[in-house]
Parts: structure tokens; C-alpha cells; sequence
């Protein structure tokens, strides 16, 4: 019987203020907070309370993962989407997943760094929800064979990435594999995952609108075992309104998905109950970001290299915690001058609206911290 | 081949600002299409081939006079008066005429011929006084040909957005078409970005262009940085006023060169490592462009017309010489920011043709030919 895997990504990073060359030396705090909790707090409305309470409501199973950087201001703001989440792995219809607590790029440079943070996002969840995570989701689902075996290495059993065009030309995305370091190994159906997260409420697409039947039959059509359905939580209610119906069609996915058959699992689940493929070596580095499903979403032009590059000088500080916010993905994201469409979606996001504006606020920023906190 | 008069008033290689660069590229590229007819004044004698038709209108008694306001005045009215007398007729479907200096013989011209008029506002009264105490009667003129032309171009909605605001100009019918660059006179080649510590500034010396802006800026960097070099390159009215605040700095930190021929403009761009617009109010601003394929990174007030059409530059309210100067150290600073800018910054700069411009034109004529 094939099985559909969700697995859903939250975060929202703390992004830095509109920070001035002149308040170097004069001024620590870093962070927008007003923006983040302007953010965050339109997010949590129309997003995080409405899809948790779907997935609840609808018997919906998936693994979720929640960066710390996103679970400490959740935390900070007492808010109720704590509560809504407990009730839903509680109730064993949804699991969590580990992975770096600052959603950092850690993994790519820096054993001893990308450790510290895993181990700080186990404890967080260990305090939280009383859960020890045993599959890994490394930031943007970034990975190769090496970071596989670190993860393995901080006994993780189970670990998730893209099904670059590359890979799935030869390796079937659905399908369980195992890595060379000898975990379990799930790869993005990257296709049926951006018919929801990208295309679901695209007008000028040629299927649109798309309706759970419609869809669930897709699924059907697919040979394999596991349809791994990857996204960000704010798929759901932020980037796709309520008004578009996205809500509708996960309440009526799983009775559809019934209907030929399917069911759905969690990766734990899946792992138990499917076969393993072949073992699959993975030796360049990719992720899940841009057309180009690499790291240049947050290295590809020099200014970025340069601010990265800064950033790890800093790694004797004695503000550990300090420096590792702003190793946040997103920082270098803001920075990306890419073209045509990717580029769209950098934008989206980038507060500073100039990438130019995002890398000076950050060395600005930078060259206070390393005036303020390191010897 | 349909007709259409031009009445310009400079032509290269005699000009003195945009609008000559702006008629001599604009009509060799509609030259391919319609027949034109340039009217220039013989006070800058035209010389050298054009693919246009070029008719010098004699005005030689008032050579060489014309830097003096009041001259400069009374020598643009002797002009449209000369130019409506020699104005020739035959075949003309459309009169396109530039700026104020030209305005009062277009209308008249339409009105005595019932020839269509088209005008382009490369720039105000309102821009070239800086914002402070614009001249009236100037103004007057210019109001006159916005409120009688069939239809009018802006270099930028910067620009347009002026002329409806303070001429009360009929949005309908204002189309911006922003300026080519002549890519291939300013590209050389891959840059270099290793810091060169020189920052430029090159336009005329006018409280318009805001060269105080681009002086506060330069001694508040110096207060940071030493041995950082400004290039303040052109001439104007308000050098002198700028040698005094330079102060201490003067030729050592501040360097004045004067008015710079071309191969010494594209020098200065390819050897700076940041150029700076802080103009009060700027039209379009052809220096942005230059600077940008030549590779360098550009910082302009938003109050530079060009601005609204790019992404690939750092923009500052031109007063603000805090942030300027800010702005500057980082890019001085940092080579990466330097190269992002600069790469980026030409590639996006090579979209502005004058290919582009013409065919734009030739869409506006279109309702007339």
C-alpha cells in the first residue's frame, strides 16, 4: 500500500533591524522586534492556530519541524500555538523532527558549531514537548554524504532532503533509501509538493483550480511507496489565503486519498512499515532552495561570501547565543541578487527591500559585535 | 519618407549638457525612419556628419555672450523669434520641440501652421534653480508649451509627476520615456574591485546637482577615514563656496579637476570606487548610468529621476549627508558590496538603449503620422 508523508517546516527567524553605521559601539540590540512580532503575529492568525487546528480536527498525520529561533519567540509570547501543537503530537498523530537550533548554516562549515546548535534545538524540544527527536531536517534541507554522517553521529536514525532533478533521474523520490552513514533517507517529491506550496492557488496554471480529488488521483497514479509531501507550514493560510481554499482541501484530502487506498503516515511510521531501497551516495551539497536546489540562495554572490565569511570570525565571542542568531539562513537569504522568478521570491520576503541594504544593516551590525563581544 | 521638424538647440560636439547627447542619439536612430529636420542656433555651430538633417538658425550677433542670465534669456527669445521666421513647412507632419528654450516657437509654430506639437521637459525651471526661488518668467514659458502641447515626453515620472504638480500639466497626455546610455563609450571592460580609495562626484558644480551634499558627506567619512580621496570633477557657480568648506582637506582629501573632457570622465568612472549623485533635483541623471556601465556603484538622492527605474543602486534623501557618508564607508569597506553592486548594477544599466527610446517615440508619433 503507498502511504503519503507530510512533512512541514516552521520558522520564522528574528530578522535584524534597520541598523546604522552610527550606533556601532553604542548599541546592542539587534533584532526588529516590532516587525518580527508584526510578523510572527499575522502569521500565528492566519497560519499556524488555523492549520494546527486542521491537522487536529481532520486525523491529518505529519512530521513537523520547528526551529528554536521560531519556538523561543512562540515561547516569549506565550502564545497558544504551543498548546495547539502539544495537543497534536500528544495525540501521536504528529511528530517532530530535530534540526539546528538557529536554522543556521552551520552544517556546512562547522562540526563543532552545527552539534552545539542540534543539541540546544533537543533540549528545547526535550523541555517543551517532552520529545527526543530521531529524525533530522538540516536547514532548507541542505545535505550530502558528510552531513549525513554527523547527523548519524548525534544519533539520529532518520533524515530527509530534496529529490533534486539529478537524483530522481536515476532514484525514484518514492521510495525509502538508505545513506552511506546508514540512516533512513526520504527524498522531496519536489513536483506534487510545488503543485500545493507553489501552484495551488496560481490562476494561470493550466490545472488550476486544484481540487482534492483531482489531486488524490495523482497520487494514486505515482508508483511507489511514500509520497513525500515537503513544504513550509505557512503553505497554508500565509502564502496560499484561506480565501484560495487551501484549508478545504486538506479537510478533504485524507477522505479522498481513502478512497484509492492511501493512507497517511508519519516518517516514523513510514520507516517502520516500508521497505529500504539500495543505499544512495549524495556527494555534492543541495537543498531545497531556488531553481538551482544548491546553496546559492544564500552564497552566490560575493557580498553574501564576504558577510558569511565575517560571520565566522566571530565564532570566539562571549555571546554564543548572540552570535548564533545571526547565523539565521534568512540574513544571508535577504542578501541573494538573483534573477527572474527566484529572484521574486527573495524579494517576498526581504524586509530591507535591497539586498544591498540587508548585507550593510548585517555588517553593520557584525562590526559591533565584534567590538562589544569579543576580546 | 513623412517629415518631422526637431527644434533643438545643441548638437555634439558642442553641447554643454544631456540634450544635445539626447537629440544626437534619439534622431540617428529615427533618422532610419522618418525624415528629420534638427534647427539649432549657429551660436554652437553644428559640426560633422549627421544622419538628420541639421539647420543652423543665425544668431551670431549674440556669440559668445550667453553665460550671463539676463543674455542667456533675451538670446532664447531672439532664437524662437529667428526660428519662426525661418521655419519651413513643407511636408512637416509633426513638430517635436526640447525644453523651455524651444517651447514659445513650437506653439507658435502649431498655431500658425496647424502642425501637431510634441515636447519633451528634460528638465524645469523648478529642477535647474534647485528647488529655490525659480525664475517666473522661465517658468511662464514652460507652462505655455505644457498646456499646448498635443502631447508630452518626461525623461522620468519623477519628472512628470513635477510638471503635473507644479505646471498643472493633463496627465493623459505625458508619456515618460527614460534616456539611452551609449554603453560602448563607457564600458571598459571587466573592473576591477580592488579598493581604489577614491570617491567621485561628477556633474556641474549648481546647488541642483547638490554638490554640498556630496562635500558634508566627503568630511564625515574623513572623520573616519584617512587618505580616502574626493573627486569633485566639473565646474559651476559654487566652486568657490565648495574650496572654502573643503578647508584643511582641500587637495589633499578634496581635489577639484575642473571641467574634464570625455576620456578623462570615463577614467575617473573606471577608477573610483563609489560615484555620487546627491542632486536636489535631477530629471533623469545620465552620470547614474554612465557610472553603472563602467561597472562602478552608484549612490543617488531619490530625487534622481533615473532612480525610479533601478534597483541596482543605494538611494538617500539628498539632504541626508549622515547616511550618504554611511553608505559610503560600507562600500568602501567592504569589496564584496563593491563587486555585487557594480556587476549587477552594469548589467542592469545595458537595458537603457537609445534603440529602446527611439521605438518608444516613434509610438507616440505615431497618432500624428
Amino acid at each position: 500500500m503507498k502511504s503519503v508523508v507530510f512533512y512541514f517546516q516552521m520558522h520564522q527567524p528574528r530578522r535584524i533591524k534597520e541598523y546604522r553605521r552610527s550606533e556601532v559601539s553604542h548599541n546592542h540590540d539587534y533584532f526588529w522586534e516590532e516587525k518580527n512580532k508584526e510578523i510572527l503575529e499575522r502569521i500565528i492568525e492566519k497560519c499556524y492556530v488555523p492549520m494546527t487546528k486542521v491537522l487536529i480536527e481532520n486525523d491529518i498525520k505529519s512530521s513537523i519541524s520547528i526551529s528554536g529561533v521560531l519556538l523561543e519567540q512562540l515561547l516569549d509570547m506565550n502564545s497558544s500555538v504551543i498548546d495547539l501543537l502539544k495537543e497534536y503530537f500528544k495525540s501521536g498523530k504528529g511528530e517532530i523532527l530535530g534540526e539546528t537550533y538557529y536554522h543556521s548554516l552551520s552544517s556546512i562549515w562547522d562540526e563543532e558549531e552545527f552539534k552545539r546548535q542540534v543539541e540546544k534545538h533537543i533540549d528545547t524540544l526535550s523541555r517543551t514537548f517532552g520529545i527526543i527527536p530521531s529524525t533530522f531536517r538540516n536547514t532548507e534541507l541542505i545535505y550530502n554524504d558528510k552531513i549525513s554522517q554527523m547527523v548519524k553521529d548525534l544519533g539520529f536514525e532518520t533524515i530527509i532532503t530534496e529529490g533534486t532533478d539529478e537524483i530522481i533521474s536515476k532514484n525514484s523520490p518514492n521510495f525509502i533509501y538508505k545513506t552511506i552513514s546508514g540512516l533512513n533517507l526520504f527524498l522531496r517529491n519536489y513536483r506534487l509538493s510545488d503543485d500545493i506550496s507553489f501552484r495551488f492557488s496560481n490562476r494561470s496554471w493550466n490545472e488550476y483550480p486544484l481540487f482534492a480529488d483531482k489531486y488524490a488521483k495523482w497520487i494514486f497514479m505515482t508508483e511507489g511507496d511514500v509520497i513525500n509531501l515537503f513544504m513550509d507550514y505557512e503553505t497554508f493560510g500565509e502564502h496560499n489565503w484561506k480565501e484560495t481554499g487551501i484549508f478545504d482541501f486538506m479537510r478533504a484530502l485524507p477522505n479522498e486519498l481513502k478512497k484509492y487506498g492511501i493512507d497517511l503516515f508519519t516518517i516514523n511510521e513510514a520507516v517502520k512499515n516500508k521497505g529500504k531501497k539500495y543505499e544512495l551516495g549524495i556527494n555534492k551539497t543541495i537543498s531545497w532552495a531556488d531553481t538551482e536546489r544548491d546553496l546559492s540562495a544564500w552564497l552566490g554572490n560575493e557580498m553574501q561570501i564576504e558577510a558569511f565569511e565575517m560571520m565566522k570570525t566571530l565564532k570566539n565571542s562571549k555571546n554564543k547565543d548572540l552570535w548564533g542568531l545571526l547565523q539565521t539562513s534568512d540574513h544571508f537569504y535577504y542578501m541573494s541578487t538573483k534573477h527572474f522568478s527566484d529572484q521574486e521570491v527573495h524579494e517576498y520576503f526581504n524586509p530591507y527591500h535591497s539586498p544591498y541594504l540587508a548585507f550593510i544593516y548585517y555588517t553593520n551590525i557584525l562590526e559591533d559585535f565584534y567590538k562589544t563581544f569579543l576580546d | 519618407m513623412k517629415s518631422i521638424s526637431v527644434l533643438g538647440w545643441e548638437l555634439p560636439p558642442v553641447f554643454s549638457g544631456g540634450l544635445g547627447i539626447h537629440t544626437m542619439n534619439l534622431y540617428t536612430k529615427l533618422s532610419n525612419f522618418l525624415n528629420i529636420n534638427i534647427y539649432v542656433p549657429d551660436i554652437v555651430l553644428p559640426s560633422g556628419y549627421y544622419p538628420f538633417k541639421a539647420i543652423t538658425v543665425n544668431l551670431s550677433k549674440y556669440y559668445g555672450s550667453y553665460y550671463r542670465s539676463d543674455d542667456f534669456f533675451d538670446l532664447v527669445q531672439e532664437y524662437n523669434e529667428i526660428l519662426i521666421e525661418n521655419f519651413n513647412p513643407k511636408d512637416v507632419k509633426l513638430i517635436h520641440a526640447h525644453d523651455w528654450i524651444t517651447f514659445k516657437a513650437g506653439v507658435e509654430l502649431k498655431n500658425i501652421y496647424h502642425i501637431p506639437l510634441i515636447i519633451t521637459v528634460h528638465s524645469t525651471e523648478y529642477d535647474r534653480s534647485g528647488n529655490f526661488n525659480p525664475q517666473k518668467r522661465i517658468m511662464d514659458i514652460e507652462k505655455y508649451g505644457i498646456e499646448n502641447a498635443d502631447k508630452i515626453i518626461t525623461v522620468s515620472n519623477y519628472t512628470k509627476e513635477i510638471i503635473v504638480r507644479n505646471y498643472n500639466a493633463n496627465k493623459k497626455k505625458i508619456k515618460t520615456i527614460y534616456n539611452g546610455v551609449n554603453s560602448e563609450l563607457y564600458d571598459t571592460g571587466k573592473k576591477d574591485y580592488s579598493l581604489k580609495k577614491k570617491v567621485l562626484y561628477f556633474g556641474r558644480l549648481t546647488s541642483q546637482k547638490g554638490p554640498k551634499f556630496f562635500l558634508e558627506a566627503a568630511l564625515k567619512v574623513l572623520n573616519n577615514m584617512k587618505d580616502i580621496k574626493f573627486v569633485i570633477a566639473g565646474e559651476g557657480e559654487k566652486m568657490e563656496e565648495l574650496k572654502i568648506l573643503a578647508g584643511e582637506y582641500l587637495e589633499k582629501n578634496i581635489i577639484f579637476t575642473g571641467f574634464v573632457k570625455f576620456h578623462v570622465a570615463r577614467q575617473l568612472y573606471n577608477d573610483s570606487d563609489v560615484f555620487i549623485l546627491p542632486a536636489v533635483s535631477e530629471p533623469f541623471g545620465m552620470t547614474v548610468l554612465e557610472s553603472m556601465v563602467s561597472g562602478t556603484p552608484a549612490i543617488i538622492s531619490k530625487t534622481t529621476g533615473v532612480g525610479e527605474a533601478l534597483k541596482n543602486v543605494l538611494k538617500v534623501d539628498f539632504w541626508d549627508s549622515d547616511l550618504l557618508s554611511e553608505y559610503i564607508i560600507s562600500i568602501l569597506n567592504y569589496k564584496g558590496l563593491r563587486k555585487t553592486i557594480g556587476e549587477n548594477g552594469k548589467i542592469e544599466s545595458l537595458k537603457f538603449t537609445w534603440e529602446d527610446a527611439a521605438l518608444k517615440t516613434l509610438i507616440v508619433y505615431g497618432d500624428y503620422l
